[in-house]
């Protein structure tokens, strides 16, 4: 899960390998805070899978590589 | 997870967040008021249940994510001290956990040129840079270090 400066910065790491999914930063940014935002409040419980999903879902990361298990 | 499992959880965040490190197993178990066996226990019965990472075979902690105990490519700066991240996603999941701005530091895999994210009011300042994650979903607990 890196960061990269472009899309031929990519694929030259990948050196062949399949990729997997590439998102603009300022998605991840809002992928993170949605995610991560609760982690250090006292009343902190585990996210259930459907509400990861609707997080990833809300911000239109949808299909199969999204797909949590 | 159980209610001495939760509490355990809130105190290791805690306290890595006020100490700036990672805390130990004693040091949790001071805090909770708690046997470090039983402590032991409860950060076992977490890392199974994904909520932070051990190292394999000791009683040391890897991650509370989305923070490393461990230096990683990812430093934040983020309430006046330096952070490792995870990865790229918890970097800025750093400055969401705190609440706060952020500077992330970091290079670029492919040519190891240096990059640096300002996060301010959770947007970054360089919307140039893209997010690659190479493990589906799916799989990213089969080995979440290298994911």
């Amino acid at each position: 899960m890196n960061l990269f400066r472009s899309e031929e910065h990519i694929a030259r790491w990948l050196a062949g390998r399949s990729p997997g999914a590439t998102i603009s930063i300022t998605k991840l940014s809002e992928l993170a805070h949605a995610w991560w935002s609760d982690r250090l409040s006292p009343d902190w419980t585990p996210h259930t899978r459907e509400q990861n999903m609707g997080i990833l879902e809300r911000l239109g990361l949808t299909g199969e590589f999204w797909r949590l298990p | 997870m159980d209610e001495r499992e939760l509490r355990v959880r809130a105190s290791t965040y805690r306290l890595f967040v006020d100490l700036g490190r990672t805390p130990s197993v004693a040091e949790v178990a001071n805090d909770c008021d708690l046997g470090t066996h039983e402590t032991m226990s409860s950060w076992r019965a977490l890392h199974d249940q994904h909520a932070i990472v051990l190292n394999p075979g000791t009683a040391e902690l890897r991650m509370a994510n989305p923070f490393s105990a461990v230096p990683t490519a990812y430093r934040v700066l983020a309430r006046a001290r330096w952070w490792y991240a995870n990865c790229a996603w918890d970097a800025f999941g750093i400055c969401a956990a705190l609440g706060v701005d952020g500077l992330i530091e970091t290079s670029c895999p492919d040519c190891c040129g240096p990059l640096t994210v300002t996060v301010e009011s959770e947007r970054p300042d360089d919307e140039s840079l893209l997010f690659h994650c190479l493990v589906p979903a799916a799989r990213w607990w089969d080995d979440i270090v290298f994911t």
